[in-house]
């Protein structure tokens, strides 16, 4: 599902955000990206969204090689993926729904499937009933499980999660994790970045451990 | 998007029924509902806006829909403007009656009349206060003339000119009057204000594109970490950059509307005071309201106007979003 070859992105001469990596994960797949703070877990799964482009080396997400990618294919590629956010990054001017409702907009999905698919999203993370909140008035968990509705709601096969319980609680973080879980059971392959030790001990899946920029193991 | 609630506290399901209009969800619906949002949402920061647009693009606005009235000034003026080729004395009526129905034939003239020399010295006795004094001179002084009226492809003063120098080199014509120096002036007065207001409507509009421009930037500024959201969630250029571009034309629409109402309202104000001097130079000049044309052709200017501005704003910041390097992680 997803390949690394010797891939390195330096933002200036002689300074790495990644340096040589290369790893493969498995469609299907769950893993942690682990790794202290500015190990690099950011810069590679910005990497995978096509965020950034590597200063050398070779990525492949499924049969897409990415080396071959055109600029005005990438939003196709992102619409692919599904991405979950530390900060969950809601539109706090608009509704729920509205947020859920907004990679189905992007996508071009038409109005009569729209309400399903989010309604459906939400039944999955357990807000069904907030639809038409506001973010603000969510507590922080429900806000990050909003964000992993809106990722998963035009069914990606790839969910990237950056830090996902990095502001929540242990039980609201293993909330988030179970979630996750479903969605990987349901064939959605998974890589979670964190270095939250607890949940790293708690849920035994492979990692993917940085350090400098580098795969330390 | 409202909100359903069922009945006795359960749980509320989103459906089709309960969410906004359908056409906000569309890609297109969605920029303008965003640009009407933004509008809401920014009330007195957005009518402070449209102000400062509608009041920059009313002058030229104003000068648009008055230019027709000046260009009718400046062809009016030439319009009963007539030459006055005076005959030999020995042209007796006869001649100077077919001199006149012959000169019809020649290019830019578009009618001629006869004044006999008998015509001529009734209308001096009539019209001027020594009028009794030519009955001491014995017999009538007058020549016979030729009223001479340029055709509507004449009505310059370099034409007229050139057929009065034309008339001129006849052997039974003594001397051809033509005065043209205050449609000259008239016509000199026109074209400066004309070039003024040109350069000032340029000078205005260049100022309505920069206001355009600076709000669509902030606008931007403030839409910043929702384009970066929409960005990793697929969304491409037209997508991020459309709901931009709907606010500049809607900025444009808008203060064109306002800068249409603001000179009609000038307008209105200063064609009666127009007319009275009109009338009082015996001038047939009056001040025009706009047509529905010139109207709908400021709108779509203005509209224009906002997009450019828009568009202006849009290029580099869209582009720093979609590949701007940041080192994190």
């Amino acid at each position: 599902m997803i390949s690394f070859e010797r891939v390195s992105l330096e933002y200036q001469a002689g300074r790495f955000a990644l340096k040589d990596v290369s790893f493969a994960l498995d469609s299907g797949s769950f893993t942690f990206l682990t790794g202290h703070s500015g190990a690099g877990k950011s810069s590679l799964l910005r990497l995978i969204a096509r965020l950034e482009s590597p200063t050398s080396g070779n990525i492949q997400i499924g049969n897409i090689d990415y080396s071959r990618l055109r600029p005005r294919q990438e939003p196709a590629l992102r619409q692919q993926m599904g991405v979950v956010f530390q900060d969950n990054q809601l539109l706090n001017d608009r509704s729920v729904f509205d947020n859920v409702a907004l990679p189905l907009i992007i996508g071009g999905y038409k109005f009569a499937n729209i309400p399903t698919r989010v309604t459906a999203a939400l039944k999955k993370v357990g807000l069904a009933g907030k639809a038409f909140d506001a973010p603000q008035s969510l507590s922080g968990g429900e806000q990050q499980r909003v964000g992993i509705a809106r990722a998963v709601v035009a069914r990606p096969k790839l969910l990237l999660a950056d830090e996902p319980t990095g502001n929540l609680d242990a039980d609201i973080s293993a909330e988030i994790m179970q979630l996750l879980m479903q969605f990987n059971a349901s064939g959605v392959t998974v890589l979670l970045a964190t270095h939250d030790e607890g949940l790293l001990n708690t849920f035994r899946y492979p990692r993917l451990m940085l350090n400098q920029g580098q795969i330390s193991q | 998007m409202r909100r359903r609630q069922s009945q006795e506290g359960q749980q509320t399901t989103p459906d089709a029924s309960a969410a906004g209009s359908s056409w906000t969800y569309g890609k297109r619906g969605y920029a303008l509902a965003h640009s009407i949002r933004q509008f809401r949402r920014h009330k007195v920061a957005s009518t402070l806006t449209l102000l400062v647009l509608g009041l920059t693009l009313a002058l030229p606005v104003m000068l648009l829909f008055a230019s027709s009235s000046l260009q009718q000034l400046s062809a009016r003026s030439l319009e009963g403007e007539s030459l006055t080729a005076y005959l030999n004395l020995e042209v007796n009526d006869l001649q100077g009656a077919e001199l006149a129905q012959s000169w019809l034939g020649k290019p830019g003239v578009r009618r001629t009349t006869y004044i006999t020399r008998n015509e001529a010295l009734s209308l001096f006795r009539d019209n001027s206060d020594i009028g009794a004094a030519v009955d001491t001179l014995g017999s009538n002084p007058f020549p016979g003339a030729i009223v001479v009226y340029p055709d509507s492809n004449t009505l310059e003063s370099l034409r007229i000119e050139a057929l009065a120098e034309d008339l001129r080199t006849l052997e039974t014509v003594a001397r051809v009057q033509l005065d043209l120096r205050w449609v000259k002036r008239l016509q000199a007065i026109v074209s400066l204000i004309q070039l003024v207001g040109g350069l000032l409507a340029g000078f205005l509009t260049l100022t309505a594109l920069l206001v355009i421009g600076n709000t669509i930037r902030l606008e931007l500024l403030r839409r910043r970490s929702e384009m970066e959201v929409a960005s990793l969630l697929g969304a491409n250029s037209s997508f991020l950059n459309r709901p931009i571009l709907y606010t500049g034309a809607l900025y444009g629409f808008l203060g064109g509307v306002i800068a249409c109402i603001i000179a009609l309202l000038a307008l209105n104000a200063i064609q009666q005071p127009a007319d009275d001097l009109s009338s009082l130079y015996d001038s047939s000049f009056q001040l025009t309201m706009p047509s529905t044309l010139q109207i709908f052709t400021v709108l779509a200017i203005s509209t224009l106007l906002g997009l450019v501005g828009a568009l202006s704003s849009l290029y580099r910041p869209s582009q720093r979003l979609t590949h701007r390097r940041e080192n994190q992680g």
